[in-house]
């Protein structure tokens, strides 16, 4: 791999040059869906239109301002967020700057991710922004920044990151105070076959034509972000977009509730 | 993006907003700037176009430019980065020429996320050209797509997916042919193997014909360069709707793209008259949409969509007449 060398850092401790996953058994848990699942068989464990079941925990990093721990089974993110305060750029801001960054822990993945920024983090970054950009009311907020870390733990696909960094940062956001207009929640779908299967993993994404990430305020009723990617009709699409935000207003629920919780236990 | 004033901004939501819709160049709402289209524009790529979208005129400057190349390499499957049945990689670079107004870190950001988004369509499995595999299990083409935007003048995502979708079109893969080595089943005496002359007498060991334990491949020497991309029909394009509440518009101006929050990017492609895909689809910037916004905006791009897949189609099976058939007889001619 030749730019790790140029990411090269004395002060870690640097492993090997190059190395590789383990080898398991075919027994293993990471080759059942391969092995059990066929082409055109219904999904494995679950229904089609069911999520993952969700954890959720706010404020558990007390040196943030506030923060969020999401956890859907493989899919483990926690999130911190500081500001709003002032921004270290020196040119006049009319609005807030809104600064996301994503991070994958080394051990987060099948194989090793070296701890530097590489390619995959900031497609994710930038996902998380758009889904959260227009709730935050940033025009209060002149002159400021506000810093959201999201940092996966353990990673469970792409679109399950996405979609889970999205509702630890929105929820993040509340739990720090910031005024926003409506709490954020994401919802991702893959198409499988012909079936639109929730809350994809992985491998499922894996075998699936195409995947579905979307954003919004349940409370509002509005997207902030949409992203498809894969062989879908029009129609397929628009049945897509239509499940996530119906499967929205519970991961809402689930979110607002764990806020409240949290609220009421700090006053108490 | 660059920026503008406050009443910079107004005046250009107002005349968009306004009854009668009016853009400072006089379009309408849905109409695109004129698009120029070459192919084969660099000699050394297996295939290139360049797109310019806004040209004053053959001879005049202005626009936005983009030029896109592809170019094959071999892989190795065991042993190197190389994926059976081959692997798609597409880059996209901007020139600082184009962008003097930002930074240079802000740059590297812009290209990286131009970069994602045409690698994360283009190299969808649903879209892989089933002709990049050389030898199973063994060599792949690796194909490499770059797009260097010369010049912003607005609009840069329909251009790259323009000029993206023409060098792909135009790309033709080198034939190749299996080859074995094959030792020789009979036991050598001493005296044979001694016998060297004896040995260059008899049949080659060479096997050319196609084997399925073959080890290596030789390129086949053909008048042309190759057969086409597998499947070069399916290339998506991208169609970018600004989106100003309640209206939408194309072919947004640098000025206009700063005066508008939201861009809706749609992807589609079309395999007959009358069944359509939508390849990817992407909400950019701060603002909302409605459920029932999005169905609408769905529908009208896939209109405008169908008409610009249309016309770059039929000017893409004019570039190949051009460059074989014509070319041809001009040589001829001669």
């Amino acid at each position: 791999m030749s730019h790790w060398q140029t990411n090269f850092d004395r002060r870690r401790i640097n492993g090997p040059e190059e190395s590789f996953p383990p080898v398991y058994d075919e027994e293993e848990d990471q080759d059942v869906f391969e092995q059990q699942w066929k082409e055109g068989q219904p999904r494995l464990g679950r229904g089609p239109r069911e999520i993952r079941p969700i954890y959720f925990r706010p404020g558990f990093i007390s040196q943030a301002n506030g923060s969020a721990y999401i956890e859907t089974e493989k899919t483990k993110i926690a999130c911190a967020v500081y500001g709003p305060r002032q921004s270290k750029s020196t040119t006049y801001n009319e609005k807030g700057k809104l600064n996301v960054e994503v991070k994958f822990t080394p051990f987060s993945c099948k194989r090793r991710r070296a701890p530097m920024r590489d390619a995959e983090d900031r497609p994710i970054a930038t996902q998380i922004h758009q889904a959260l950009l227009s709730s935050v009311r940033l025009e209060l907020l002149p002159k400021s920044s506000i810093d959201i870390f999201v940092t996966i733990i353990e990673n469970d696909g792409i679109e399950g990151c996405i979609a889970a960094g999205s509702i630890a940062a929105s929820a993040a956001l509340a739990d720090a105070g910031i005024e926003m207009f409506g709490l954020v929640v994401s919802c991702s779908a893959a198409m499988v076959g012909k079936e639109i299967w929730l809350d994809p993993t992985e491998d499922e994404a894996k075998a699936a034509t195409a995947t579905f990430v979307c954003a919004g305020m349940p409370a509002l009723g509005t997207i902030t972000s949409l992203w498809q990617n894969g062989r879908l009709t029009p129609q397929e699409s628009v049945q897509c977009l239509e499940a996530c935000q119906e499967r929205s207003t519970d991961i809402h629920l689930v979110v607002a509730h764990g806020l409240l919780e949290s609220v009421d236990s700090s006053d108490g | 993006m660059i920026s503008i004033s406050k009443s910079e901004k107004s005046y250009i939501q107002e005349s968009l907003r306004s009854t009668l819709a009016f853009r400072e160049d006089g379009r309408g709402l849905s109409d695109f700037r004129s698009v120029f289209l070459e192919t084969g524009i660099a000699p050394l790529a297996n295939g290139s176009a360049r797109v310019n979208l806004g040209k004053a005129g053959q001879e005049g400057g202005g626009g936005t430019e983009a030029i896109a190349a592809v170019k094959l390499e071999v892989e190795d499957v065991q042993s190197g980065d190389g994926v059976d049945g081959g692997r798609v990689a597409c880059n996209v670079s901007c020139s600082p020429a184009a962008y003097s107004h930002i930074s240079s870190n802000a740059l590297d950001n812009l290209q990286h996320d131009y970069t994602t988004l045409l690698h994360q369509v283009l190299s969808h499995p649903t879209l892989h050209p089933k002709n990049l595999g050389i030898l199973p299990h063994k060599k792949a083409w690796l194909l490499s797509l770059d797009v260097t935007i010369l010049s912003d003048a607005g609009n840069a995502f329909d251009v790259i997916f323009m000029a993206a979708r023409a060098a792909l079109w135009d790309t033709k893969v080198p034939r190749t042919r299996s080859i074995q080595y094959a030792g020789r089943k009979s036991v050598q005496t001493p005296e044979e193997a001694m016998d060297v002359d004896g040995n260059s007498a008899g049949p080659s060991n060479f096997n050319t014909r196609d084997l399925p334990t073959a080890t290596d491949f030789e390129l086949a020497d053909t008048w042309d360069e190759g057969e086409p991309l597998e499947g070069r029909e399916r290339w998506p394009v991208c169609i970018t709707l600004n989106i100003d509440s309640p209206v939408h518009y194309l072919d947004a101006t640098l000025l206009e793209e700063a005066a508008t929050p939201l861009r809706l990017l749609l992807l589609f492609s079309f395999p007959s008259s009358s069944s359509s895909i939508l390849q990817s689809m992407k909400l950019l910037g701060p603002g909302e949409l409605k459920l029932s916004e999005v169905t609408g905006h769905i529908t009208d791009g896939e209109k405008y969509a169908r008409t610009l897949f249309n016309a770059l189609e039929s000017k893409l099976r004019d570039e190949d007449l051009r460059r074989n058939q014509k070319a041809r007889t001009k040589f001829a001619g001669r």
